[in-house]
Order: structure tokens, then sequence, then C-alpha cells
């Protein structure tokens, strides 16, 4: 009863909080909208390529157009002028201009990953278009298709993010929603004032953890509907792996949230402390992309912190339809850093 | 309603370069408005909270409404009302809500509506602790402190801050708790409100206690239950030659002297004699009675104030 009522005025008190409803409700639909819409192009289904148009297309012109659609390139024409405009804007991957009696490909080095798998389809189609044009025979071609990698999706990139922000949203509840809210309660003697009452300390913090449990539970359930409204993205896992893992993640962060409130005494001291975390979590975690590029020691790093190991494993159920337990390492390592991150919070938590 | 609310002795509190308790000794009879005053950082806050149970003492016996702590914990908190230094609440949380909320927490509670009356918060009821001023922020604070009506109150200088109509409509609460036959224990470090307010003082001043007792008995106490005041346009001169000249103790402040004394009728003479002898610039001349401020001047050396 105590704790019923303790857990309804949290959630009183919170629905009159607008700026944390928008950031919590509100701002990963944002970016899922936003970022899956920008995107929807550039990781589709198809590699594209942009043809800058011959002023004056020859035959050569001709057949290599032909090949260019012919191994499944999707092929933008565009006058030299616009090609620029949308080359310097940045969303061109790799653009291909006559130059002389040959010609001329140019990879945009932002998007290595869409500009290099698009080099070998257009050398494959120049290869094709010189046969046809000598007359001997064509050379065999590999057929290239673009999937992810359980085959259930087309590698949308809306699809790809969506889970990243299911796991930045556990992350940021457990820092802001759990961490900062205890430092300022513990600073502005909010603990104190209800220490003087019989209010067992526990009730408290049931209460309060229970309500961010299920601020999180309503906060994916949006996510996931908007992906599936707009998207088309489904959960191609069960929905028994989804809930055990999301139920591992929030464990883990949350005591994450409380660990790190044991270590600030100010609020401003625990922002500092808590944006040292987050950042780096959020940018190399592979919520947004991949690492694939960036340096073997920071790969190994990034593996072994919680974010990264959760979200792949979370990946391989949402997107592959894949099973847990082939991620049991990964999933090892969450629960170490959510169990070291307990103990430390029954360590350093203070009520003053 | 007799006996004892509470009885502390030899009460000590260190914190790593200031010993802010240092054996301090209190007796608080039922019914009883008790005052604990002194300047900041005397250790008046510090006293409370070891009470209310929020910090512990380093040594030190307390009983309170005849229980211990280490015994019946939960039962103290049940029956005690506390005011904090300063009350934090939540932004968004309205009075009613918040005089629900914790009355719940208790086994016995009084009605929300009763509350809102009792501190004229019936407009406010429904407002958001935030759109409240400082006073009607002061005035819930009391009302929380009240929810499960207590039988001991401690208020941790309650009018800090306010104007001085919100202060006078605070020492009405304070009253009418009285007046329900509660025991209510409060700091401050105005000497009026002490003066107001209380039916017995500790003054305190470094950890310790330098007087107890009434507020009248306090300043009857002092030898010299008058003080004669010169005042001067602007700062005032250094007294020392003419205190000389006047064999009599005279103190300066800002821009005013200060004689204190037993005899105001016998010195008035001698002294407007010696100040007209010495040409002494002053601008007007005033005798009162003596405050609980020239108590502390007179223990310590210091003012309140400062
Ligand atoms: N938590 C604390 N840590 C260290 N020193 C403290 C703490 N609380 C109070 N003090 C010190 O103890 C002394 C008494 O403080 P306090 O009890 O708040 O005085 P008052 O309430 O009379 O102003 C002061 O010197 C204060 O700086
Ligand atoms: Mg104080």
């Amino acid at each position: 009863m105590m704790l019923w009522r303790q857990f309804a005025m949290e959630w009183r008190l919170y629905r009159r909080d607008r700026v944390a409803m928008f950031w919590t409700f509100a701002f990963p639909v944002v970016l899922l909208l936003g970022f899956g819409t920008i995107f929807r192009d550039g990781g589709g289904p198809k590699l594209s390529v942009v043809r800058v148009q011959a002023p004056a297309p020859g035959p050569q012109d001709t057949a290599l157009d032909q090949a260019l659609v012919d191994v499944q390139l999707k092929v933008q024409a565009l006058p030299k002028t616009e090609a620029e405009a949308r080359w310097s804007r940045g969303e061109t991957a790799a653009q291909l201009e006559t130059d002389g009696a040959g010609y001329r490909l140019r990879l945009n080095s932002y998007l290595m990953a869409q500009a290099g798998a698009t080099a070998g389809l257009v050398n494959q189609a120049w290869l094709m278009a010189q046969a046809r044009l000598n007359g001997s025979p064509e050379p065999q071609r590999i057929p290239v298709s673009v999937e992810s990698p359980g085959h259930k999706h087309s590698a949308n990139y809306a699809a790809f993010l969506l889970p990243g922000l299911l796991g930045l949203n556990l992350v940021s509840m457990g820092l802001f929603s759990v961490g900062m809210v205890n430092v300022s309660y513990r600073e502005k003697g909010k603990f104190r004032r209800l220490a003087v009452t019989p209010l067992p300390k526990w009730i408290f913090l049931l209460g309060q953890v229970l309500h961010r449990l299920t601020v999180t539970v309503v906060q994916a359930a949006i996510l996931l509907l908007v992906g599936r409204l707009v998207f088309g993205i489904e959960n191609q896992g069960s929905f028994v792996d989804l809930f055990l893992i999301m139920t591992l993640g929030t464990g883990c962060f949350m005591a994450f949230g409380f660990a790190l409130s044991g270590f600030a005494e100010t609020s401003e001291g625990y922002a500092a402390i808590s944006n040292l975390v987050f950042f780096p979590l959020m940018l190399l975690s592979g919520v947004y992309f991949t690492l694939d590029s960036a340096p073997a020691w920071l790969q190994h790093a990034v593996a072994m912190a919680p974010l990264a190991p959760f979200l792949r494993a979370l990946r391989a159920v949402f997107n592959d339809g894949g099973s847990l337990a082939g991620h049991g390492a990964g999933l090892a390592i969450v629960a170490a850093w959510g169990l070291a991150a307990f103990a430390l919070a029954v360590r350093r938590f203070r009520w003053a | 309603m007799t006996g004892s609310a509470l009885q502390i002795r030899g009460l000590r509190k260190a914190f790593p370069k200031v010993v802010a308790v240092d054996g301090v000794d209190l007796d608080v009879a039922r019914g009883e408005v008790f005052g604990l005053l002194g300047p900041n950082g005397a250790g008046k806050t510090t006293t409370l909270e070891i009470i209310e149970g929020l910090t512990t003492a380093d040594a030190g016996d307390i009983e309170i409404l005849g229980l211990t702590w280490a015994e019946r914990g939960q039962e103290i908190r049940a029956r005690i009302g506390v005011q904090l230094q300063s009350t934090s609440l939540f932004n968004k949380i309205t009075p009613r809500e918040a005089l629900d909320l914790y009355g719940s927490y208790y086994p016995k509670r009084r009605s929300t509506s009763e509350l809102l009356d009792l501190v004229q918060l019936q407009e406010k009821a429904d407002a958001y602790h935030i759109t409240l001023s400082g006073g009607q922020q002061q005035r819930l604070a009391l009302a929380l402190a009240l929810v499960n009506d207590p039988e001991l109150v401690f208020l941790d200088e309650p009018t800090t801050g306010l104007d001085p109509q919100a202060r006078r409509s605070l020492w009405d609460v304070v009253r009418r708790m009285k007046a329900e036959g509660r025991t209510v224990m409060l700091t401050t470090h105005y000497m009026d409100e002490a003066e107001a307010l209380c039916d017995r003082l500790a003054i305190m001043d470094h950890g310790k206690v330098i007087a107890t007792g009434t507020p009248a008995s306090l300043i009857s106490d002092l030898a010299i239950p008058s003080v004669v005041e010169l005042t001067f346009e602007g700062d005032a001169p250094e007294p020392a030659a003419f205190a000389a000249r006047l064999e009599q103790a005279v103190e300066r402040r800002a821009d005013l002297w200060e004689i204190p004394t037993p005899d105001p009728k016998a010195l008035l003479p001698r002294l407007l004699e010696a100040a007209e002898s010495a040409a002494v610039p002053f601008q007007q001349v005033h005798i009162r009675r003596a405050t609980l401020e020239d108590v502390f001047l007179h223990r310590t050396g210091r003012s309140l104030r400062e």
C-alpha cells in the first residue's frame, strides 16, 4: 500500500515534468524518425552510384550505362552541376564521370562502406560493357546482394538504429533518471526529510525503481510501435529473448546509476562524472554506427564495456532473429558490469 | 502533560575541522516552547539533528518522550514533528498532495484541510510548490511537521529569510502549537524571536550552552539591566578616552555608543556633563532595557549578529 502510493506519486509528479517527458519519450522517437528517414536510401537494398551525364554520349557510354543497371546498381543520372552540388553536400557515396576517352570514379571517404562495394560493381559493369562493345564473350560475374545478417531486414538504417536507441535509453535512464536524481535528492536534503518520518527508506527507493522500470517499458513500447508503423521494423526474434535481454540491460544500467551517484557530492560534480561515462559509451558502442574502421585496440576496449556487447546481442535477437545462446560471452560481460556496479552501489550509496 | 519531553546529557559531536557540539546538557519540559539561540555556526542545527536521529553523536545520552533512539527509533519518528533548516520538496507538488503524502507515512495523522487551515494555505492548496512565496513555503514546511499530530516539534530557524509580516504569521502558528499542548523546540539567531516565542532558552556559542533560563531571568540576571545609548551622525568615534573619563565601560556599535548600567538615573547627569566638557558630538540619548542581545554580548564579548 505504501509502496503503491509512493509509486503512484512518482508517476504523477513525473507527468508534470515536461522536460523529462520530452527527453524520455519524444526524443528517441524524433531520433528514429529523423535518422531513419535521412539515411533511408544510403543503406537501402540497392547500392547506388551517381552518373554524371556525358555531354555527348557515345556507344561506349550507352553500353556502360546499360551494364551498370545489369549489375543491379541503382543509377542516378545527373547533369554535371547538379551532381557536383550533391557531391559537395556529402550525400553521394560514389560518383562516376566521363574523363577524356575513359572514366573516373570518385568515392566519398566518409561513406566507404557503400562506396567500396559500389566501386566493385562499377568495375564489373565496365568489364561487361567492354566485352559487349568488342563482341567478345561476357565475363562471368558473381551476383552481389545487400542484406541484414539474419536475412530478415533489407538493411534499413532505422532497423539498425532502433535497438541502438533502446540500449541508449537504458543508459540514460540509469545515469540520469536514477543517478542524477539521487544525487540531487541527497544534495537538497529530500532524503533527510524522509529519514525523520517512519517511512522505511527501502519503500521509497523501491517506488522510485519501479517507476523507472515502467517508464522504460513504456519508452521501449513507443519506439517499437513507431518503428513498426513507420518503417515496418519488427522483432525478428523471440519476445522472451527480447524481454530477458532488456531486463538484464535495465538491471545493469540502473545499478550503474546508483553506483555512480555515490561518487559525487553535488549535482554539478555528478553531471561531469556521468557525461564522462555517457558520451564515450554512446559514441563508441555502436548505437548509431559500427566501429569497423576504428583501431583494433579501441574495438577491443569497447567490446569489454557494457553497452556494445548488450547491443550486439540485442540486434542479434531483434534484427536477425537469433537466439541469446550464441551471445553468452557478451551477456556475461554485461552481467559482470551489472554485478560490479550493484556491489559498488551497496558500498557507496549514501542518504546524506 | 507534565514531566520531561527531552533530556540531554553530555552531547558531543566533532567534525574533522570543528567541534560542533561540545558537551551540551538540556532539559525541555512538556508543553513548553524551548529556544536554542546563537549565532551562525554555534552548533544549533547539529544539536537538533542529533536529537532528531539524523546525525549520530560522538558521545552523550538523549531521552525523547522517555524513549531512546537505540531502542524505540520508529516510535520516536512517529511521535515527533520535524522542520529541517531547509525543506526541499518537488517543484511541482502541491501543498495538498505533499500533506497527503507525508501524512500517509504515519500511523496517526491530522486531516489535510485542517492543516491547510492552520497555516492559512487554503487558497494555495493546489498551487505548485515552486510558485509559493518564501513565507508560504515555510508555512507548508511547518504544516508538514504537524501531519502526524506530534507531541514534540522541532523547528530549525523557522523564520530565517522571511519578511517581518511572514515572520509574525509564523509566530502565530508556533503559539497555536503551544496552545494545542505540544512541546516545541526551535532554533533562531533572532533575539526578538527568542524573546517573543520562547518560555525558556539556551544560549549557544561555539558548541557550548553558555546560559539557560527564561528570557526575563536571563536579562535580569545581567547585573546591568539598562543601556544608555548615545547616537551619532555617521560612525561613532573611538570611545576609549571618554570611557576612562567616565570611569564606565563604553561599547562602540556602528553609529552609537552603548553604556550598560545598573542605574541609568544616576549615570545620566554625569554622562551628559562629561559629554559636554569633552565636546562629544552626539545627536541623541536613549535609555533602553537590556535585551538578550546584551546578554550574549556580555557573556561572549561578541554580538549575535556577527
Ligand atoms: N556535515 C558537516 N561537516 C563538517 N562540519 C560541519 C557539518 N555540519 C556542521 N558543521 C560545522 O559545525 C559547526 C556548527 O554548525 P551548525 O550546527 O550548522 O550551526 P548553526 O545551526 O548554529 O548555525 C559549524 O562550524 C559548521 O561549519
Ligand atoms: Mg543552523
